[in-house]
């Protein structure tokens, strides 16, 4: 059991049971010294996210979670099927990777985090970064090479982000899939 | 098999210390059973608090009745049986009794809902409240709960205040006669209405020593009516009172500076000395608030946190409060709540010189300061809105 107070983003809690990824937390003091945590959450069987408050000394079930690094092999409706290193195979359904899935692209190499509860593969965590091509953007407009200028591209897979002004069509850039920002061309 | 009870709201209230936890809570009580007919049962964990600021309180009995209100007293396993009713009030985070918490998560499991459970936090005028309040509170045994915030703003669940408390305050005070009325009933005598009266219901401070030593000197006669319990502990050294047993009724005096002992007093009593008094240095939540209420000038001691955040808290007021008030009136007013809470000696007395050169502005904004503060809706209002709507 871990106080309210002691969890950190990262964590994953069990309230009404199911399990809740600890996505944010942001600490305050009310009166006499208590302490008040103010949380976002994600609900990982619902992938829905919510705010939530708690008192601090407020007692909760921490879980640690089994997760495997595998690489996506293949979708097969409504599942994402990925791999680990001995090739068993594992089914995520579609609505479970919620933002990732826009960067989860076939022939992608790129190892991801397979989460399971009870035996079930409930999500996928993305690297930090992925390097995607870029399909469609409008040429430069005014030649800028400063990196401040933006513009909207998209790219394999069919998401689409602002990049910097030079970068063309064709272009691999690098992209922080926690804050969805372009990070450079690769 | 039990179901929930409508228009029947339970209020638990542990009181950790003094009569704010039992005030607020009483306060709140009253309001929603005399102003929206609300069938109320306030659970109180300590009689004798209670009593003092409601004599007619019994302490011997474990369920009673008092101005239209249950009163239950709560012991565990508690002696009166918990019905759920439509809404369940933890007050300032307390801590509900398992069998309450286990009657919940039956009627739950039975598909008969539960009551709108919520925890009524302390009063800050800090920003964040803005963001917490109204908050679901997930719980492990997947019972809903919200965290309702008192505050200063629009987003936050408001201030406790009567619809009536304005009126009857302006009728009293249209009438000198009133106060000295009941400082003569108080037994304070010989005195007159242009003398300066201070009420002081603080915590132990330096500050109020080092002003004591300047206000003997005062050309206006200064009388300090402090009610019996700790606020009298930091006039001790002063008058030379060590190991003395105060009682209500003694009067003190050195120069031209008295100390009048008061008893104790049920709230109409407390709002009405606060209304009658120049200035009232007041503490914690309750009697803070009602201070504000007087439509008089007041110095909020705050109760004191670890790493001095209660500075953050009492800067968060001092913004609001100052917000529209002139700005040498402002800093005259925030440097003498600054250095109290702070226990600065000279400082406090220097800023209490500040503050007599700007009294005038200061007596005017606080005159204008409960209608701005109150927002148009108080927080039994939004409360009972509240619960409407979730």
């Amino acid at each position: 059991m871990k106080t309210a107070h002691e969890l950190r983003p990262g964590n994953v809690i069990m309230l009404d049971g199911n399990p809740w990824v600890v996505l944010k937390t942001e600490t305050t003091r009310s009166g006499r010294n208590a302490a008040i945590v103010k949380m976002k959450l994600k609900n990982i069987l619902a992938d829905t996210t919510t705010e939530t408050t708690f008192k601090g000394e407020d007692k909760m079930e921490d879980i640690i979670l089994e997760r495997l690094d595998c690489t996506y092999s293949y979708f097969a409706d409504p599942m994402y099927v990925f791999m680990d290193s001995e090739y068993n195979q594992y089914d995520v359904e579609a609505g479970n990777l919620g933002e990732a899935a826009q960067y989860i692209v076939d022939g992608m190499e790129e190892v991801c985090q397979v989460t399971f509860y009870e035996g079930k593969a409930i999500s996928v965590e993305l690297p930090t970064s992925v390097s995607r091509e870029v399909t469609y953007t409008e040429p430069s407009a005014r030649g800028d090479t400063s990196g401040k200028v933006m513009k909207p591209a998209t790219i394999t897979g069919g998401a689409t982000l602002s990049v910097a002004d030079f970068v063309k069509t064709g272009d691999i850039i690098e992209i922080d899939t926690r804050t969805h920002e372009f990070k450079k061309r690769v | 098999m039990v179901q929930i009870k409508s228009n029947h709201w339970d209020i638990f209230c542990s009181v950790v210390d003094n009569y704010g936890d039992i005030g607020v809570c009483w306060r709140l009580a009253k309001q929603l059973a005399n102003e929206y007919q609300i069938e109320v049962v306030l659970w109180v964990d300590d009689l004798a608090s209670f009593n003092t600021i409601q004599p007619e309180v019994d302490l011997a009995a474990t369920t009673q009745q008092l101005k239209g209100i249950t009163v239950n007293l709560w012991r565990e396993p508690l002696p009166v049986t918990y019905i759920p009713g439509q809404v369940l009030i933890e007050a300032f985070a307390c801590q509900l009794p398992a069998e309450v918490i286990q009657q919940l998560v039956d009627l739950k499991q039975c598909g008969q809902g539960q009551p709108c459970w919520l925890n009524l936090e302390y009063l800050s005028a800090e920003a964040w409240v803005d963001d917490c309040h109204a908050l679901p509170s997930l719980q492990a045994n997947g019972l809903n709960k919200s965290f309702y915030f008192p505050g200063f703003s629009r987003k936050t669940g408001g201030l406790l205040c009567e619809a009536d408390l304005f009126t009857q305050r302006d009728v009293w005070q249209a009438d000198s006669g009133n106060r000295l009325a009941l400082f003569a009933k108080l037994g304070i005598e010989h005195c007159l209405d242009s003398d300066r009266f201070i009420s002081v219901f603080s915590y132990e401070t330096a500050a109020l020593q080092a002003l004591c030593d300047y206000w003997q000197h005062s050309a206006t006669p200064i009388r300090l009516l402090v009610p019996l319990g700790r606020s009298l502990n930091s006039f001790v050294k002063f008058f030379n009172l060590d190991n003395h047993q105060f009682c209500a009724g003694e009067h003190w005096q050195k120069g031209n500076l008295h100390l009048h002992v008061l008893p104790l007093t049920d709230q109409i009593g407390f709002d009405r000395l606060l209304w009658s008094c120049d200035v009232n240095i007041v503490r914690g939540e309750d009697s803070f608030l009602r201070a504000q209420w007087a439509a008089k000038p007041f110095i909020w001691h705050i109760y004191p946190q670890d790493e001095d955040y209660h500075l953050v808290k009492l800067d968060a007021l001092m913004q609001r409060y100052c917000a529209n008030l002139d700005p040498t009136a402002a800093q005259a007013w925030q440097q003498l709540s600054l250095n109290f809470n702070r226990d600065q000696q000279k400082a406090s007395v220097e800023s209490w010189q500040h503050y007599v050169d700007a009294e005038e502005k200061l007596n005017k904004h606080a005159k204008i300061w409960p209608i701005s503060a109150i927002d148009d809706e108080d927080l039994a209002t939004r409360l009972v809105h509240f619960v409407k709507n979730s």
